[in-house]
């Protein structure tokens, strides 16, 4: 009578089962995950895309003069809607409607002596103010408010005293809306440097960085 | 014709094992099926509706005014949509049946929560179910996007400015999320994707197992089943007494919906128009309004840096708190600790158990005092609060408004008890004298 002695081998059925399993099941995870990586798609640098800078030209964002460059004579306190223009050193223009529309302004017009700090009133030449109309806390465009003349975002009702440096007097935004620097030129304003602070999106660690930004776009 | 089929598919096997299953007699019950047929509607309007959408943001002519300015297509197709016979009834059917799925779907869980059918077998029921309600929330809110006029444009941004507010990966997790920055070329598409195909595959692999699950668990069984025949289960068969029930509930449903849907018009594109420099004055849905309300009285203020990380209010309030919500949601059966100790059959009366009750209904309360915090502008606007008083005033009204409620909860209850233990004493004392 023989004798059956089982020999055991060196990696049971089993064990050699789960390791493939957890390879096949590993290597194809590993690729999924590279799959889902390219939902996020790049997102390229593109001469709209930039900080307004010092030399571009603002003009009406919308209405029947869009793309005209905003005539100071018809400024007021109800602030009007422009982008920032750039003309490059090969004569051609190109709206800057920044990332997100982030390069929207508001225009406000007030009577001189109203205007007080911290707005920054070198900037602010005849009483007129130029502000990010982008709200500092999540990215809405804020509107007017005629009633007591302030800058009011209807997301989550952030306040913001464009008189007084657009500093927040009502909800939740963080910072106050960034004013642009501008002077006149004849009828027209010209931007003399990009956002005193930071605009929505951009901290204040990035903030250097956006200046840099914003002085390579002057060399364009 | 039976015959015929059963001897090729053997569908007599299939009536004993599903199509005589037992559905307890009470309306209560009736509530998850209420949100079952929302879906099934949702489903047959929003193929109707997916015929004629455009998921593309490449400037058209706006049907409107076709010598204007150029709108999105997405916004087009739905101006469109809208002038097609009964096509802006069927948009309206699509939007109000979304409603009283997460309608239906809350008071359900409700229903679960307070009889406590939670307990052991069903507490995975109960996490497919919180899952279920956290996946129609979703797919309500990518919906809500895809008309892509002013309001549902300002919505997801405000929406990409939360998910973008998650410390260190926020930029990265709401680029993939809403295909780049914001509003990336590729926004629509990706929302639609969402919206057609990859939540409602989700939703309905959750139903099927919720289903499948209740069936081989069975429902709990309603207090008077313990009456009338103790460890017995008691109902109705599927076919074809509860499936007559179903089917004159789902018409009901439907009439109702469509009802609605007639003279009460929903998101009117027309009235919003295209995305503009010009934000209109937004408010989520109702079941997200409490969220909303945590943001409105959060302070800016709050915002700290942890290793590089910014932890703000918006992450604070939208994702943390909204998420924390949600696992103490999940985490109900395993709070109960009467819940995995023996297996649970009837349906439990609430004011047996009255801290389980008092802590459900704290919680009601609390969500609908930050709901009403998120009407926060319009309160201060009318002159009830201001602006420096608000947002103290709401948070001592969210601590002690849950509190009030447990409480009376608690003093209801006992009195409730108290009442219930005389008339049974009177009962007594009434059979003794009969004696």
């Amino acid at each position: 009578m023989t004798k059956f002695r089982r020999i055991d081998p060196e990696i049971s059925r089993r064990t050699f089962v789960n390791y493939s399993l957890g390879v096949a099941a590993g290597v194809s995870a590993l690729s999924f995950i590279t799959i889902v990586g390219s939902a996020r798609p790049v997102s390229r640098q593109t001469p709209d895309k930039l900080p307004p800078a010092e030399g571009d030209i603002l003009v009406y964002a919308e209405g029947t003069n869009t793309g005209k460059p905003v005539d100071i004579g018809t400024l007021e306190p109800n602030p009007t809607r422009a982008y920032p223009q750039r003309k490059t050193k090969s004569g051609e223009t190109i709206l800057k409607k920044g990332e997100q529309d982030s390069n929207l302004v508001l225009i406000s017009k007030f009577p001189e002596g109203q205007l007080k700090a911290p707005t920054n009133l070198q900037a602010a030449p005849q009483g007129i103010v130029v502000y990010g109309a982008v709200c500092q806390h999540l990215g809405c465009q804020v509107n007017w408010k005629n009633q007591d003349q302030t800058y009011l975002c209807p997301c989550h009702s952030g306040n913001y005293d464009p008189k007084a440096g657009c500093k927040v007097i009502g909800g939740p935004p963080p910072r106050p809306l960034p004013q642009l620097p501008v002077r006149v030129e004849g009828t027209q304003l010209v931007v003399t440097g990009t956002y005193l602070i930071p605009p929505y999106g951009v901290s204040e660690e990035e903030y250097e960085q956006y200046k840099q930004l914003a002085e390579e776009a002057t060399k364009a | 014709m039976n015959q015929w089929l059963d001897e090729r598919l053997n569908i007599s096997r299939l009536n004993d094992k599903f199509l005589r299953k037992a559905f307890p007699v009470h309306h209560s019950y009736f509530l998850g099926e209420i949100t079952l047929f929302s879906l099934i509607i949702l489903i047959l309007t929003g193929i109707f509706l997916a015929l004629f959408y455009e998921p593309s943001q490449q400037l058209v002519a706006n049907p409107l005014d076709p010598k204007g300015t150029q709108v999105p297509a997405a916004f087009a197709s739905v101006i469109q949509i809208n002038g097609l016979p009964y096509g802006d009834m069927l948009r309206r059917i699509h939007h109000w049946s979304a409603n009283i799925m997460m309608g239906a779907a809350v008071i359900h869980m409700m229903r679960i929560y307070f009889t406590g059918s939670y307990k052991k077998p069903r507490e995975i029921n109960w996490w497919i179910g919180v899952l279920l309600l956290v996946f129609t929330a979703l797919t309500a809110l990518t919906g809500y996007s895809l008309p892509y006029d002013n309001y549902a444009y300002t919505t997801l941004k405000v929406i990409y400015g939360i998910a973008g507010s998650i410390p260190w990966v926020g930029d990265f997790i709401a680029q993939l999320a809403f295909a780049g920055q914001f509003p990336g070329d590729r926004l629509i598409p990706r929302m639609y994707g969402y919206h057609i195909m990859l939540l409602p595959g989700v939703l309905l692999g959750l139903t099927a197992a919720h289903m499948l699950l209740m069936i081989k668990q069975k429902h709990t069984q309603p207090g008077y089943a313990k009456r009338i025949a103790y460890k017995k289960i008691v109902g109705v068969p599927l076919l074809q007494d509860q499936s007559f029930i179903m089917v004159m509930l789902g018409l009901l449903l439907l009439g109702i919906i469509m009802l609605f849907s007639a003279f009460i018009p929903v998101h009117p594109v027309e009235f919003y128009g295209p995305p503009s420099n010009q934000t209109p004055p937004i408010k989520p849905d109702w079941y997200f309004l409490w969220i909303f309300g945590i943001l409105a009285i959060l302070p800016s203020t709050l915002e700290f840096n942890i290793l590089g990380g910014t932890f703000n209010s918006e992450f604070l309030g939208g994702v943390l708190g909204a998420g924390l919500i949600v696992l103490i949601f999940l985490a109900v059966p395993l709070l109960d600790r009467t819940s995995g100790r023996e297996m649970h059959y009837y349906s439990e009366n609430p004011t047996d158990h009255p801290v389980r009750l008092g802590l459900g209904i704290a919680m009601t309360a609390l969500l609908l005092v930050l709901s009403v915090a998120g009407y926060k502008p319009e309160i201060v606007n009318a002159g009830v609060l201001t602006n420096e008083n608000a947002n103290p005033v709401f948070w001592i009204a969210s601590v002690a408004v849950p509190v009030i409620a447990y409480f009376l909860t608690i003093g209801i209850v006992r009195m409730i008890r108290w009442l219930r233990a005389a008339d049974e004493r009177d009962q007594r004392a009434a059979a003794a004298a009969d004696d």
